[in-house]
């Protein structure tokens, strides 16, 4: 059985008249186990290719080689299917007409989904929402499942669909499965990407080279697999009259969940956290209280983990005025730390945007900015790409240049990575 | 199948969802509610057929699970909401008091007890234990104060309180051997229970001093008289009511200190130097999984008048040390209300205009001498016969 823990990071001293309290929740998971295994349900696995015709044949036959070996990671009796997509979407494997539009894996359906999938043929054009559409229903023709994932490859942009086809399919299947995706080459657009994975607690990233595909897909499906913990919620009661002012996943990216809560009482808040396996995710919560006086101690928040109707941990963000100033200037470190990763991942998309659209002045202040961010946090993934973007003259000031023949790829992957956050902790 | 062909294309809807059957989703039969848009099991669309009911109430989901087990509720003294299990309240999140900063205890009219934080200390790390026999005619008091180095004082203080309170209740009956040796007895019980509640070792072991009294009324097959027994720095006072000659007035400090403050005084201190030199309150002898010796020093006394038991804590006696002193405090505070309970309260809120420097117990029995009061042997003799 899964367990859950929980600890919090904060300064909970406010100055007389004081009313933010800003903390940082650790939540920690072991003992997850698989997808499926778990008695949280059966767990399903969807497979969505891009087969239109800008794939052409070299990166048809790489996306062919990496489905088949997906396939071999996801474990026997899981539900799955693979679903083709150009500006339709093609239900692949099963080759069913009607009813349960997935099977359970075994070596049979194995071989045979092999076999659809050698059949792929790049054609057509990219109409996202389709395929995003077909695996929503496929999900929902089985009954009951526990983990409902899929991974979605692209290499184009959505060209057979308007933004709010593509927005409407995309909030179709919000909170009904999970979707990392990942573009091949570098003709798809960061943005598009992801908002899909972003509303569907996946995550997104740039695969350069279409040799590096079945790696990928690899990774991808043990992570999914190893996730035995489906459909967890983080719940958030503040007191009467208080007010979440953002509530962030900061670690291990920095996703705002703030506007994604539902009401589960008139003081708690549900915000969909997805599957989990063995890991710990950090949240940066920010509430506003009314002041009392020096002295006074009360609770600004209780942070919970719950999966179905059950709390697996709780977290207590508290408030204690003084008069101390010496208590009550200090920032806590995990609070600063976590405040500049999300200003860096802001300014880094500033910045490209900026430079996309010719704003170089823009551009040129924001990169900057991100480079000295990058370094003060320690982000050494973050300066790395940044140097492939700019030339720096000085770190610690943010004196950068753009760099003149930059390739696509590295801005796209500094894009792509530009929530990937780093912690200071062990 | 030829990859010349279409793949089959599952129809994903179009069409207006179903509504729920008898309560059950349509089409996979789980129990969904009359205005749910979507099944909690297959995920299908459904058509709402009444408007969900309204929010609940403030506090928790009544389906959901605390955390932890749920004492009695208590409620909350800003907003008159619940306190949760957590220590704050389910509405305004403002701190509940700790049951465990102040308690009271008085189970008979004579017997009373205060256990309290005190001013300058985060935590109460005393316990209090107060027992009556069903007949009103034998009393137990035990106050155990957990030695603040160690890291669950309060624990071991707690634990040890209640098994030499258990274990008096049930031994400590007879001659004054039988009584001395229950003494005895509940100190080592005490000990045991200490050791089996704590996890650390070494010095931060769990550690608590130990003070007892067993107070036997003057009832028909009874030998009235005040037993009493101590380890460490805790002490047991007796205060006679001021007589007709105030040279017969008995006042004394029952117990003898195991702390370095009792060194120098046998060593020819005076009693309020020695306990102002810097190690005085280090204790030589203690409760815990590191204690060497838990014999506690027992003794009766047979007093000649009506006055009052004093058990307490260092944390009255820093202020009152010599019996004199006590009987003062205890005078002033009988001018207000003399019954022990808010004798007891009177004594620790005195304790704490001084500076409160460390946690506060004080437990009271008054005691009479019965056999001039032939009214109190009646009361006493209408109940079923006492076995000695």
């Amino acid at each position: 059985m899964a367990e859950f823990t929980s600890a919090v990071y904060q300064n909970e001293y406010l100055p007389d008249g004081g009313t933010d309290v800003n903390a940082i929740v650790t939540i920690s998971c072991t003992g997850a186990g698989e997808a499926g295994k778990t008695g949280a349900g059966d767990a399903g696995e969807i497979i969505i290719v891009d087969t239109s015709g800008s794939m052409g044949q070299a990166n048809m036959n790489a996306a062919k080689q990496a489905a088949m070996v997906a396939l071999d990671h996801i474990l026997d009796g899981t539900y799955f299917a693979v679903v083709a997509g150009n500006h339709k979407a093609y239900l692949a494997y099963p080759m069913v007409q009607t009813g349960a539009g997935m099977v359970r894996m075994d070596p049979r359906t194995r071989a045979e989904a092999r076999r659809a999938i050698s059949f792929f043929r790049a054609d057509g054009g990219t109409a996202m929402g389709t395929w995003l559409n077909l695996a929503k229903a496929l999900f929902a023709s089985v009954g009951p499942l526990g983990n409902k994932h899929a991974i979605l490859l692209t290499d184009g942009e959505n060209h057979n669909e308007t933004q709010s086809q593509l927005d409407t399919a995309i909030a179709n299947c919000v909170g009904h499965f999970q979707v990392d995706a990942r573009g091949v080459g570098v003709d798809w657009k960061v943005a598009e990407i992801r908002k899909i994975a972003q509303a569907l607690l996946g995550t997104v990233d740039i695969i350069p080279n279409a040799s590096q595909l079945g790696a990928v897909f690899t990774e991808l499906l043990r992570n999914s697999m190893a996730r035995g913990v489906a459909n967890a919620e983080l719940r958030i009661w503040i007191p009467q009259g208080a007010q979440v002012q953002f509530v962030r996943q900061v670690s291990p990216t920095v996703e705002d969940l703030t506007h994604r809560g539902t009401p589960v009482n008139q003081l708690t808040m549900s915000y969909p956290t997805g599957s989990w396996g063995d890991e710990e995710r950090d949240y940066h919560l920010a509430i506003r209280l009314a002041a009392k006086t020096v002295g006074q101690e009360q609770l600004a928040a209780r942070v919970q983990l719950a999966v179905g109707n059950e709390l697996l941990t709780q977290g207590l963000v508290k408030a204690k005025w003084s008069a101390d100033t010496n208590l009550t200037a200090q920032i806590n470190p995990e609070v600063a730390h976590y405040t500049g990763q999300t200003e860096l991942a802001q300014v880094i998309q500033e910045g490209l945007a900026a430079q996309a659209v010719g704003d170089e002045a823009t551009a040129t202040t924001k990169l900057g900015r991100a480079v000295q961010l990058a370094t003060e946090t320690g982000n050494a993934e973050a300066t790395a790409k940044l140097r492939k973007v700019v030339d720096v003259t000085d770190a610690r000031t943010g004196t950068v240049q753009l760099r003149r023949a930059v390739d696509k790829a590295d801005v796209m992957a500094l894009d792509t990575a530009s929530t990937k956050t780093t912690r200071i902790r062990g | 199948m030829s990859n010349e062909e279409p793949w089959p294309l599952l129809d994903g809807g179009g069409t207006t969802p179903p509504s729920a059957v008898e309560g059950r989703c349509p089409t996979c039969t789980y129990p969904v509610t009359a205005w749910a848009s979507f099944c909690e099991g297959c995920g299908a669309p459904l058509l709402p057929t009444a408007p969900p009911p309204p929010l609940q109430p403030s506090g928790g989901s009544t389906a959901t699970r605390r955390l932890g087990a749920e004492a009695q509720p208590r409620s909350c003294a800003q907003c008159g909401g619940t306190i949760d299990a957590d220590g704050y309240c389910q509405t305004c999140g403002t701190k509940a008091p700790d049951p465990r900063d102040h308690s009271e205890a008085a189970p008979a009219p004579w017997l009373a007890g205060v256990c309290d934080r005190g001013v300058q200390h985060t935590r109460n790390e005393d316990a209090l234990a107060l027992w009556v026999s069903p007949e009103g005619d034998r009393a137990v008091l035990v106050v155990c104060d957990g030695v603040s180095s160690s890291a669950e004082a309060d624990v071991a203080s707690t634990a040890g309180a209640e098994q030499a309170c258990r274990v008096l209740a049930e031994q400590a009956v007879g001659s004054d051997d039988a009584i001395a040796e229950a003494l005895v007895a509940a100190a080592a019980e005490a000990n045991a229970a200490i050791a089996a509640a704590t996890t650390g070792e070494g010095v931060s072991a769990g550690s608590a001093t130990f003070a007892a009294a067993v107070v036997v009324a003057g009832s028909p097959g009874l030998d009235p008289g005040i037993h009493y027994g101590s380890l460490g720095d805790s002490r047991v006072y007796w205060i006679g009511d001021p007589g007709s000659a105030p040279d017969q007035v008995e006042r004394l400090l029952l117990t003898r200190d195991d702390s370095m403050a009792q060194e120098f005084i046998e060593q020819g201190m005076p009693r309020d130097e020695a306990e102002a030199m810097p190690k005085a309150h280090a204790i030589t002898k203690w409760l815990g999984s590191d204690a060497t010796d838990v014999v506690p020093r027992t003794g009766v006394l047979r007093p000649g008048s009506d006055g009052w038991l004093v058990v307490c804590s260092d944390g009255l006696w820093n202020y009152a040390s010599e019996p004199a002193a006590l009987a003062e405090q205890l005078d002033a505070a009988a001018v207000a209300d003399p019954s022990p309970l808010a004798l007891a309260r009177a004594l620790v809120a005195w304790a704490n205009a001084q500076g409160g420097q460390d946690n506060v117990t004080v437990a009271l029995a008054r005691h009479t001498v019965r056999l001039e009061e032939p009214a109190a042997d009646v009361a006493a003799g209408e109940g079923k016969p006492i076995d000695g």
